[in-house]
């Protein structure tokens, strides 16, 4: 079997929950025998590769945008559209090279709305089927605020377009087939996996790590750590991530009198990922609106119970954590000084969870991406 | 001649309000802030509409029926107790109405249903068996001869308190871990003391309590017919059948002909003629044990495992425990009723039951059973109870 994968992010170059799919998927498709993946994406100043037989990336045209910014600027947004199409053109004219040299595909697998384009053009031109996978949707990304109808277009298309669509939970599911029209039968859901991450020497932090966007909720974050300062002196709070609501976040942290318990990291390299969730206590997911929230499940890895929002959907298949509504902060808080207090609360969430863990392998993924594929040849 | 004993637990733990570290140290009533009285009261006015008042009906017209051959036992809790002084005076009274028919026998247990047994003295432990004592005397004016721990929890040193204290039975489980080959359908004494054990026969009782409207099981429908054949296939003096009383109508609704069944059952048994009905005190007055039994490590009939890992099983629920018994330490020298009873509604097991983390297959019969979404929150909650109240007790 041989795919054409048609990606965006992939390790190192890295926004979001996108990349490290790719990466996990592609990686565990490769070690078996039966499967073939060309997996294309656009250049960066990082290189990927890969060292898998199985497995060629293959990085077309240049680009430095990231797939969940949200442009305010005309000026940004132009260049960003005009980046995306640029390499969806790109890469229908590399895949079609491709197969002049090197035979034909079986199957055109693209991620989320940025490449769902050029897989749409290749299954028309190469006479092949097409498998979409939703990792997020533009309801998620704007927090179901202000959704762009730009973006949605782009996906009901695709999705239309797809023979078969793969959502990351039972949740995205629900939005594919109720806010984009797409009949139930059509979506399979594969949940997401994780590589775990090792446990470092634990300190009193309280850690939120995702993007600054609308979507992962920081501000309530925020808002519950300032509760949590008044009762717990030596807790620090730790906010690791960009986006464009920073200034917004570190503004709101002066106005709640707490920033000299919080600490912007800015973006981190994927060392300082693993060292931070490796050394914290508690880990707080507080998003509006959350595909699956693999995030959850490496801090979890890394011996970091974890707080997060109710409709998260990796919480519909794991019992090892604590939920609640992203906008009540007083129950965050709750639970955040209930973990610092309440030690063997932590021991038996991190006990459970380390093990429920093992559950998520990306193996597990690929097998049943396979059945997938399997389902439209 | 073999005897069918048939036994039922009554019991209502008072659920516990919404409790955050944030209402830690505010100077409230305890009482009132700790317990969630309006859903406490929605619930057992439900479960008496569903359960109670019905299969009380039912058995009161069955003991006229066969006039007494058909006959009970019954254990209710304190906190059962209190309910039905608190919220519907008239399931106390259809009780009292059913003891009259002298077909009906009293259990004793802890007031509390807690888990007493198993703190480092058992003074605490014999209070508790006291106050219930007290309060079955009271309404029912009678003094019952047959104890049943918490969740049957039974080992060697809660029996030899117990036939100190002046009992003639005690009820468990009865499980292999004790029996090995040996049958429950005997009764058996404690290795240390003079006190005759009546063991449940947990296959027969779980047919019923568990298995009555599950259809994978080959067994189902369960009819009265099916079920008293079985029970006159078994060898041995007793079949002890106990099961929670909410067995009828709330584990298993009236659709699924739970009540059809009991309304059936005492007929089908009586024809067999060599079995007859008996009551736990009957049973001990009756029977003498074939063999002796030796528990070092406390047994319960909860879950698979049959021990108490279903109350102190994790961390947290060890944590809870233990500040439970030093709360109890430091009441002792602070005479205050108030916080006295406070502690001892907290000891109720269920607090602890809802904080267990256990496997799959056993964690859906908590899951079930919880007023919490995840044991994790049971455990904030309790926890932050636990908090509140040592705070009161050090002001």
């Amino acid at each position: 079997m041989k795919i054409a994968m048609l990606g965006w992010e992939y390790p190192p170059f890295k926004a979001g929950g996108l990349a490290t799919h790719c990466y996990g998927l592609t990686h565990s498709l490769a070690d078996r025998d039966d499967v073939h993946v060309d997996f294309f994406m656009p250049k960066t100043r990082h290189t990927s590769k890969s060292d898998k037989k199985n497995l060629r990336v293959i990085e077309v045209g240049e680009t430095e945008v990231f797939p969940y910014d949200r442009p305010d600027s005309k000026e940004l947004s132009g260049q960003f559209f005009e980046a995306v199409d640029k390499y969806n053109k790109l890469v229908v004219a590399m895949v079609k090279k491709l197969v002049k040299t090197g035979g034909k595909y079986d199957l055109i697998h693209a991620h989320d709305w940025l490449t769902m384009k050029a897989a749409a053009v290749l299954k028309e031109d190469l006479g092949i089927p097409m498998v979409v996978t939703v990792h997020s949707t533009e309801y998620d990304r704007s927090g179901w605020l202000y959704p762009n109808q730009w973006f949605i277009d782009i996906e009901k298309k695709g999705m239309e377009k797809a023979d078969k669509i793969i959502a990351v939970s039972h949740f995205t599911k629900r939005v594919i087939t109720e806010k984009y029209g797409i009949p139930s039968e059509k979506v399979a859901v594969v949940h997401n996996a994780v590589y775990p991450i090792p446990e470092g020497e634990k300190q009193d932090i309280v850690l939120f790590l995702g993007r600054l966007t609308i979507q992962k909720g920081a501000e309530f974050f925020l808002r519950a750590a300032k509760k949590v300062a008044e009762y717990e002196p030596n807790t620090r709070f730790v906010v690791a991530g960009t986006g464009d609501m920073l200034p917004r976040l570190i503004s709101q942290a002066l106005d709640l009198g707490i920033s000299d318990r919080v600490i912007f990291t800015g973006r981190l390299t994927d060392e300082e990922v693993k060292h931070i969730y490796g050394i914290s206590s508690v880990y707080v997911m507080p998003s509006v609106s959350e595909p699956f929230g693999i995030t959850a499940l490496e801090a979890i890895s890394a011996g970091t119970p974890t707080i997060a929002s109710k409709t998260a959907g990796f919480s519909e298949v794991f019992n090892h954590c604590l939920r609640v509504d992203f906008w009540d902060t007083d129950e965050i808080a709750n639970k955040v000084i209930s973990l610092l207090r309440y030690p063997p609360l932590r021991k038996t969430l991190v006990q459970h969870g380390k093990h429920e863990i093992k559950l998520f392998t990306w193996d597990r993924v690929a097998e049943k991406t396979i059945d997938v594929y399997r389902g439209v040849l | 001649m073999t005897s069918a004993c048939i036994y039922f637990e009554v019991h209502q733990p008072m659920r516990l309000n919404r409790f955050s570290v944030f209402n830690i140290g505010k100077n409230n009533d305890p009482l009132s802030t700790y317990f969630n009285h309006d859903l406490n009261k929605n619930i057992f006015e439900k479960v008496a509409r569903k359960c109670y008042l019905p299969t009380n009906n039912l058995l009161l017209d069955l003991i006229n029926k066969y006039d007494g051959e058909f006959r009970v036992s019954f254990s209710l809790t304190g906190t059962f107790i209190e309910y039905c002084q608190q919220y519907l005076p008239d399931v106390i009274e259809s009780f009292i109405e059913l003891f009259k028919t002298g077909a009906v026998d009293m259990i004793e247990e802890t007031y509390y249903h807690s888990l007493a047994s198993l703190y480092d003295e058992l003074d605490e432990f014999e209070e508790q068996v006291k106050m219930h004592h007290q309060i079955i005397n009271e309404l029912f004016n009678y003094k019952p001869r047959v104890f049943r721990n918490t969740e049957a929890i039974y080992d060697n040193r809660v029996a030899k308190k117990i036939a100190d204290m002046g009992y003639k039975g005690i009820i468990t489980e009865g499980t292999e871990k004790i029996l090995g080959w040996r049958s429950p359908n005997y009764l058996y004494k404690p290795v240390n003391t003079d006190l005759k054990i009546l063991l449940r026969n947990y296959t027969l009782s779980d047919d019923v309590g568990f298995r009555f409207s599950a259809r994978m099981w080959p067994g189902y429908p369960l009819t009265a017919e099916k079920y008293a054949n079985w029970i006159a296939h078994c060898e041995g003096d007793i079949v002890n059948l106990f099961m929670d009383y909410e067995t009828f109508g709330e584990h298993h609704w009236t659709e699924t002909g739970i009540f059809d069944f009991l309304k059936h059952f005492p007929g089908e048994v009586l024809k067999h003629e060599h079995l007859d009905f008996v009551t736990v005190s009957e049973a001990v007055e009756k029977y003498e044990p074939v063999g002796e039994i030796d528990v070092p490590w406390a047994i319960s009939w909860a879950d698979a495992d049959r021990d108490v890992s279903t109350w102190l099983g994790n961390d947290m629920q060890i944590a809870c425990f233990n500040e439970l018994k030093e709360i109890g330490r430091k009441l002792r020298e602070k005479k205050d009723p108030v916080l006295l009873h406070t502690w001892r509604m907290l000891q109720t097991s269920d607090h602890l039951y809802y904080v267990s983390t256990k496997g799959l297959s056993d964690g859906d019969v908590h899951a079930y059973f919880s007023p919490y979404d995840t044991p994790y929150e049971g455990f904030i909650n309790y926890m932050n109870i636990l908090q509140d109240l040592k705070q009161k007790i050090n002001q």
